[in-house]
């Protein structure tokens, strides 16, 4: 089932994304593309969402975006993460790490 | 190198983008899905579903890109300016010499118009520190020639009946006044005021009050305000001052309030009390009060002015010859304080602006060679693709730097130059108290240096913009620096600074030989050796007041003559630039015996050829021998002339040479008595030779001397004791010990006539100082201009003097043919020069005293100067061009 991103956890999107774009330098498909077959299907992103997170990533000087041509030579911009975005990235997933450990001990716990 | 990348250009730009952007990233999932086997359609449909709310996500985007843009904007756009200003700084680094000629000249030209500016500031441009000042003025009456009068109380009164333009006006007046405070005496400066002397300049005190009703009718106690600097000096700024009492003479005088700093008016009292307490005078000619005004909301100088000319011509036409006074004026207040001297800081103000566009014309010159050393460097980087615009941006970044470096040190001379004004002549400068670098001069300073940044750096980029690129890459490898365009820049900014040198220099010129006319003016007096010691007038009224007042002078004449070194004593009411002596009318009688009344005497001065014209003066015996005045005829006084004989006279040479041109005029009997109220006749004994005592510049005065033994004078001013001497210093301590021995409640100050003499040429050895100094500088500035340009000429044609030397010629040829250039050079500024400073100077006219705009001594003086220097500063760059070992310079090009 679909979730917006409001519904997962604030910053969640931006993590997946900063991770995603750690791999290589991609256009928004394909980062969409990534994360769905990286979540094996349980993650399926509003493409909306997406698109706000890789503006507003881009705003904090987390990545940067050029045009340039897709695989099928389409005009498409292409993002990549910046050292600032490195480090953002190595922060959150972190974070977002022990964040998990904590809320899956809380289920567990049931 | 830096990544050149490039940014979207608009918000529109944008918005099309994101719609790119959403529109491939739905079309990839269309086409996945219809992998899946949807139609294309439902496919399509689907990836737009799957996508979510493309409106929301533009406004989302738009918001935050456009800001990200404009700060991307920003700080690429400061990144630059730091490259450029790194690079202007290496540039600097890498020639020290440029950087520091160039910023100093700045500094010079920026300096000297930042503290003329200050001045002006200070002077003329803050506002007097009144309430709505603009709306104060200052109203005088005019007499048959248009020359200004002070009013006579039923004048005054008129007026302040009759004006429908000025919502209130008062008299003021100022004398030297007595004051004894707990025990120790002062003089100071007083002023009697009406009532609405204070209302009008809306002034608030600082502590107590002004004066009360009670207070402001005849006979009242004396209730004074005082000036902040009494309050400072005497009372230690202590509020216990009011309510406390000071003595002037026997009468007790009561502080009720103190004035703001600042708000003196006039600027040098210190007293102001009603003047209610003593009565009105009724005659029309009794010229003793000043007048200032109010004016109604609305009203202009100018109506004013208008209506005050009004009211007093048909109070003339009214009263006829009873009043002198045919015609009235109103003046706004503050061109009253500062008044003439807005025509001399406008000349300093031109001057100093001519010496910044000198300093500019220097550091362009300056920058045209080393514009001309970087030509190859900037056709490089043109041709790499380098945009003008880029280029520009970077000279401009330069020249601003330079022009901050220039500020800066401007900034300090003209603080350093603000504080050594003060300490040449505060008392040249109206509103000197006021004077500080506050915020607009400095906001002055800052546009000044912006302002000469940008001509500078315009300047550069427009030979940049304009220059041949190829010509100047192929050529480049057979001449540094330049071809024939750069010569003609340069040499004609080094001619407009010459040109604009010889301006200053004349006008330095001029000022000089009209200020040593001036000094050298005999002034009929000696002034060497003399010293002048002044206390306030003794008035000696009556029989027991004349007797008082001539043991009291004749005693301290005869203590001055004992002491070591005085060679001779003399007793005056004025002194030579102290003004105070009263002039007008006199009447010449038949014999002594013919008494007239003082109602008679308006009448008989109708008759012409029995009335005269004279300044009244009082004198002692010794008086004439003492200022070294020679007897042309008869004689002085002597100790025969005292209280009980017959009244004498002695006239000066101008007064027998208009009065009497072909007759002796010893014996002639005239009355003075409208000055000193004393009715006796005197007859004329002797004529002594003239004297330049107001201004040097001035023809001298017809002048009556009368004995201060026998008249009771008419100064409100001060009396004068003179003493000529060996040494001035000793006399002056000596005399001040024992004058004080004869009456110790007598203030008085000690002068000597030069200083006195020196001090009424202020405004001319300001000018002379100002112009000399700004002169000088100009010409250093200029010579380094020649000399640069010629050292530039010699770098640029040393290969072909190179050959000259190689086929065979001389040295001294070679110094000649570059002397040649710097000559030209000169002449060339030396004509333009003389041109424009025939126009400019014609400024100074009413500064030079019997010296022509035109004057052809200054005019070639400075013409020698310019060429000599032109030589000099040539001579260097020729010497070492004939110098050059020719193979070298052969092999180098």
């Amino acid at each position: 089932m679909p979730r917006d991103a409001s519904d997962l956890l604030h910053g969640t999107l931006d993590v997946l994304v900063l991770k995603t774009l750690s791999w290589d330098t991609m256009h928004g498909y394909a980062i969409a593309e990534w994360i769905e077959q990286r979540g094996q299907g349980e993650l399926v992103i509003v493409d909306a969402a997406l698109y706000k997170a890789l503006h507003r990533l881009e705003d904090a000087g987390a990545i940067s975006s050029e045009w340039g041509l897709s695989e099928n030579n389409r005009r498409a911009r292409f993002y990549s993460l910046t050292p600032r975005g490195r480090a953002l990235l190595r922060a959150e997933a972190a974070t977002w790490k022990r964040y998990a450990v904590a809320v899956g001990r809380i289920l567990e716990t049931g | 190198m830096r990544r050149a990348f490039r940014l979207p250009g608009t918000r529109h730009r944008i918005e099309r983008e994101l719609d790119e952007e959403v529109r491939f990233h739905v079309e990839r999932r269309a086409k996945a899905l219809e992998a899946t086997g949807l139609s294309p359609e439902e496919a399509e449909a689907e990836a737009w579903r799957k996508f979510g709310d493309v409106q929301d996500l533009r406004q989302y985007c738009m918001s935050i890109d456009v800001a990200h843009l404009q700060r991307a904007r920003w700080r690429e756009r400061l990144d630059i300016l730091g490259q450029d200003f790194r690079f202007a700084l290496r540039q600097f680094r890498r020639a020290p010499g440029f950087a520091a000629v160039a910023a100093v000249t700045l500094a010079l030209g920026i300096g000297a118009t930042t503290a003329i500016f200050s001045v002006v500031n200070g002077v003329v441009l803050r506002p007097l520190p009144f309430d709505h000042s603009d709306q104060l003025v200052e109203l005088w009456g005019l007499d048959a020639k248009g020359d200004q009068l002070h009013f006579a109380d039923p004048t005054f009164d008129t007026l302040a009946a009759s004006s429908h333009t000025l919502s209130a006006v008062a008299e003021y007046n100022e004398y030297g006044m007595s004051i004894v405070n707990h025990g120790e005496v002062s003089r100071v400066n007083a002023s009697g005021v009406t009532k609405q002397f204070f209302n009008i300049l809306r002034a608030k005190p600082a502590i107590g009050r002004f004066f009360d009703p009670d207070e402001q009718r005849p006979g009242a106690p004396m209730a004074v305000v005082i000036s902040d600097g009494l309050w400072t000096r005497q009372f230690g700024k202590s509020p216990g001052v009011i309510g406390s009492t000071m003595r002037s003479g026997t009468e007790p005088i009561t502080v009720v309030g103190v004035l703001r700093p600042g708000q003196e008016l006039p600027a040098d009292v210190d007293i102001w009390y009603a003047r209610e307490r003593y009565p009105e005078n009724d005659s029309y000619t009794a010229h003793n009060w000043r007048v200032i005004g109010r004016l109604r909301p609305g009203t202009t100088v100018a109506q004013a002015n208008h209506d005050v000319s009004t009211v007093l011509r048909r109070l003339h036409d009214a009263v006829g010859d009873a009043t002198w006074t045919f015609d009235g004026s109103a003046v706004s207040l503050l061109d009253e304080i500062v008044g003439n001297f807005t025509i001399l800081l406008g000349l300093a103000f031109a001057a100093s602006g001519v010496l910044l566009l000198i300093a500019c014309a220097n550091v362009a010159s300056l920058g045209v060679a080393r514009m001309a050393a970087r030509e190859e460097e900037m056709a490089v980087r043109l041709a790499i693709g380098a945009g003008r615009a880029r280029l520009a941006q970077q000279l401009l970044v330069e020249t601003s730097t330079l022009s901050a470096l220039g500020c800066v040190g401007g900034l300090m001379i003209g603080a350093a130059g603000v504080r050594l004004l003060l300490l040449l002549r505060p008392e040249l400068i109206p509103r000197v108290g006021e004077l500080s670098l506050d915020w607009r001069v400095l906001v002055f300073a800052m546009a000044v240096s912006a302002a000469t940044a940008i001509a500078l750096g315009l300047a550069a980029a427009s030979r940049t913009a304009r220059g041949d690129l190829r010509a100047t890459l192929s050529q480049s490898q057979r001449m540094q620096g330049g071809g024939g365009a750069s010569y003609r820049l340069r040499g004609s900014l080094v001619v407009v600074q010459l040109a604009m040198t010889v301006v200053l220099l004349v006008a330095a010129g001029l000022l000089a030989k009209s200020f040593v006319r001036e000094v050298t003016i005999d002034p009929g007096f000696r002034t060497r050796g003399m010293v002048v010691a002044s206390m306030p007038f003794d008035t000696g009224v009556g029989a027991n007041g004349m007797a008082r007042r001539t043991r009291y002078y004749d005693d301290i004449t005869e203590r001055a003559r004992a002491i070591p070194g005085v060679t001779g004593v003399g007793v005056s009411d004025a002194a030579p630039f102290a003004g105070g002596s009263s002039n007008g009318d006199f009447l010449i009688l038949s014999n002594a015996s013919v008494t007239v009344t003082p109602q008679e005497m308006e009448t008989l001065f109708r008759d012409k050829a029995h009335t005269g014209w004279a300044t009244y003066r009082l004198a002692s015996p010794g008086y004439f021998k003492a200022l070294g005045m020679p007897v042309l005829e008869g004689r002085v006084f002597d100790d025969g002339d005292r209280a009980g004989t017959p009244d004498v006279a002695v006239i000066n040479a101008s007064l027998a040479k208009k009065q009497w041109p072909n007759e002796n005029p010893i014996g002639k009997v005239v009355n003075f008595g409208n000055i000193d109220g004393d009715m006796t006749p005197a007859t004329i004994v002797g004529v002594v030779g003239d004297t330049r005592e107001e201004d040097l510049a001035l023809d001298p005065e017809p002048a009556i001397f009368f004995s201060y033994r026998q008249r009771p004078g008419s100064s409100t001013g001060d009396m004068y004791v003179i003493l000529s001497t060996a040494a001035e210093a000793p006399t002056i301590r000596s005399a001040r010990q024992t004058f004080r021995l004869v009456r110790t409640d007598v203030p008085m100050r000690f002068q000597t006539i030069e200083d006195i003499v020196g001090r009424s040429m202020g405004s001319q050895r300001f000018m002379l100082l100002l112009v000399g100094v700004f002169g000088a500088i100009a010409l250093l500035l200029a010579t380094l201009g020649v000399y640069s340009v010629i050292s530039y000429v010699v770098a640029q044609r040393g290969r072909e003097l190179s050959i000259r030397v190689a086929l065979g010629a001389s040295a001294s040829e070679i110094v000649r043919l570059v002397l040649g250039q710097g000559i030209t050079l000169s002449l060339v500024g030396a004509m333009v020069g003389v041109a424009a400073a025939l126009g400019a100077v014609r400024a100074l006219k009413h500064l030079l005293y019997q010296v022509s705009t035109t004057d052809p001594v200054a005019f070639g003086a400075v013409l020698v100067v310019l060429c000599a220097v032109g030589l000099m500063a040539s001579y260097l760059p020729a010497r070492r061009a004939a110098r050059l070992p020719p193979m070298d310079v052969l092999r180098a090009g």
